[in-house]
């Protein structure tokens, strides 16, 4: 069986105009199972972000092979959303209109958009905010009405780019707990860039280390803890081997 | 006004202090008392100071001026040419906008059309508009025609690179958020870049206003058979100097009253923007 999203040798240079070019990716491999939940760990600037837009289909990598249950991925489909690492909101758009953004641009219709932004925007924890503007949310509300507009469109394929990096720490906590909720229910694959080991373990079936730039898979760690996982896990002997593991995968990349 | 607010960039007016009563009146009080100053010695500079015969024709007071223009009011003698002038520059204006919005959305987001049409767009652009009158008068004639083509090409230029500007400056972030979302070119234009330029293609808009009118002066001041400035030349030319005051302020009084509605439409567009002071 083929694997649900696969690369091949995946290269890609950007070419910024006037200045040199930059190696994002290179040989880059990957293989997830359908329904996985992978995360992806790596210093600063190798390339993360780079591959979810990969995959996401709004870059086109200059060569190699990247595929989408065995057909190559050409462009944006609605099987796939992104939260975006600098949120990406449209600062004219209020909280609710920014949730719906996905699901006007299918068509859906406003009575129907709101029964499906209306539970999301709870879940986050910004019912009441719905009339807001993005200018007048904290950075931590700001990401989570990021994630709720990447869960409405309900797509199969979920691209997280850092998605708790602006939380706080409690916040953060209760996020994973419905973010593995919300996969677990909706059987999606998701795609999880953090640079918290802990939280990668926490949340994952797998931890991919990358190399630093250019980019490419260096090593991917099988999580075999039991799930549901809950908080204490945290704290047990072979949690901290794990972390211990993948913190010695990634230190000898990261040069400062 | 500053510059920051003809692009919509907002101090930090969030935490703006409340500002007391007085505080806040106090520029239009003054403001206000000012003119009532100048107008007062306007009005009284005749008895103060005695006028030979010849400087006397050439000059009028307030008080006439308010008399004159409110007999051309009651009488109706100002709405014929007043009705000319403001189709010239209604339609120039709304046709402006027609044509440069658009082509300022298009030329900036295709490298290829604008490539094509940036030589043209700036050789028009540098080239002043009064060298074109003789010519389009020759083509249109003394009528509205002429009169709407000058409106048109004054106001096209300020809103085709304001639209441009403010289309070229859309966050590339964003447009790719719309995109992925499987949102159509279209969609990047209505839902990012044309929000994005508002606030450039407002500075435009209120760049055009000043330029239509403009151009509804000049063509008839140099050759129109109607009109609110053919009245005014032909009081000139009669010495009834208070009749020329009278065009001058329903001019004046026209664009303040566009620049208004330009706020307005500012305000309603802008709502989601940061409040740019504390009072209001
Ligand atoms: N549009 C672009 N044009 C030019 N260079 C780019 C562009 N986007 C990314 N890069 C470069 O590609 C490299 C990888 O960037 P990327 O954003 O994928 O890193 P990242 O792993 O997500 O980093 P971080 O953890 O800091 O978010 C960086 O060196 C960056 O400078
Ligand atoms: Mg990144």
């Amino acid at each position: 069986m083929q694997p649900y999203i696969q690369g091949r040798n995946v290269n890609l240079t950007f070419r910024p105009p006037n200045r040199g070019p930059v190696r994002a990716l290179q040989n880059f491999d990957i293989d997830v199972n359908e329904g996985e939940f992978l995360s992806i760990v790596g210093p600063s600037g190798c390339g993360k972000s780079t591959f979810l837009n990969v995959i996401l289909g709004l870059i086109r990598p200059d060569s190699g092979d990247i595929r989408l249950r065995g057909s190559p991925i050409s462009g944006p489909s609605t099987d796939r959303a992104m939260v975006f690492q600098d949120f990406g909101l449209l600062p004219w758009r209020t909280v609710q209109a920014n949730v719906e953004l996905g699901l006007e641009l299918k068509g859906m219709a406003a009575d129907a958009r709101r029964k499906v932004s209306q539970p999301l925007i709870e879940m986050i924890g910004l019912a009441g905010f719905e009339g807001h503007f993005p200018h007048e949310l904290s950075g931590g509300m700001k990401q989570r009405v990021g994630l709720a507009r990447a869960l409405a469109t309900d797509p199969s394929v979920l691209l997280m780019d850092e998605p708790f990096a602006a939380l706080d720490a409690q916040t953060r906590d209760l996020m994973q707990v419905e973010l593995l909720r919300v996969w677990q229910q909706d059987k999606k694959t998701v795609l999880f860039v953090t640079h918290q080991i802990e939280e990668a373990i926490y949340l994952s079936d797998r931890v991919m280390v990358m190399t630093k730039r250019p980019g490419r898979a260096k090593k991917i760690f099988p999580i075999d803890l039991p799930r549901p996982r809950d908080y204490e896990m945290r704290v047990t002997p072979e949690f901290n081997e794990l972390k211990l593991q993948i913190w010695n995968e990634l230190k000898d990349e990261i040069t400062v | 006004m500053s510059e920051l607010l003809e692009t919509g960039m907002a101090p930090a007016g969030d935490f703006a202090p409340a500002r007391s009563l007085w505080r806040r009146i106090e520029p239009a009080v003054l403001g206000a008392g000012s003119i009532v100053v100048l107008l007062l010695l306007w009005e009284l500079l005749p008895q103060l100071v005695t006028l030979q015969a010849g400087t006397k024709m050439l000059f009028t007071t307030p008080s006439k001026i308010a008399v004159t223009l409110w007999n051309m009011i009651v009488t109706g003698k100002l709405w014929a040419p007043l009705s000319v002038s403001g189709t010239g520059f209604v339609v120039g204006l709304l046709l402006s906008v027609l044509v440069g919005l658009p082509l300022g959305v298009v030329l900036g987001r295709s490298r290829t059309l604008n490539a094509m049409f940036d030589p043209f767009v700036t050789a028009f652009n540098a080239t002043p508009r009064l060298v074109f009158l003789p010519l389009l008068m020759l083509w249109f004639g003394l009528g509205v025609t002429a009169k709407v083509v000058i409106v048109f090409i004054g106001a096209l230029f300020p809103i085709l690179i304001n639209t441009y500007e403010g289309v070229r400056n859309a966050d590339r972030g964003l447009i790719n958020v719309v995109r992925s979302f499987g949102g159509s070119e279209w969609d990047v234009a209505r839902l990012v870049v044309v929000p994005n330029a508002l606030p450039y293609i407002v500075a435009g808009l209120r760049l055009a206003i000043g330029r239509a009118i403009l151009g509804v002066v000049v063509a008839e001041f140099f050759g129109a058979e109607d009109g609110l400035g053919v009245i005014m030349v032909q009081a000139a030319s009669r010495y009834q100097v208070d009749v020329v005051f009278a065009g001058l302020i329903v001019f004046a009084v026209l664009s303040l009253i566009m620049t208004g509605l330009v706020k307005l439409l500012e305000n309603r567009l802008g709502g989601w923007r940061p409040q740019r002071t504390g009072g209001e």
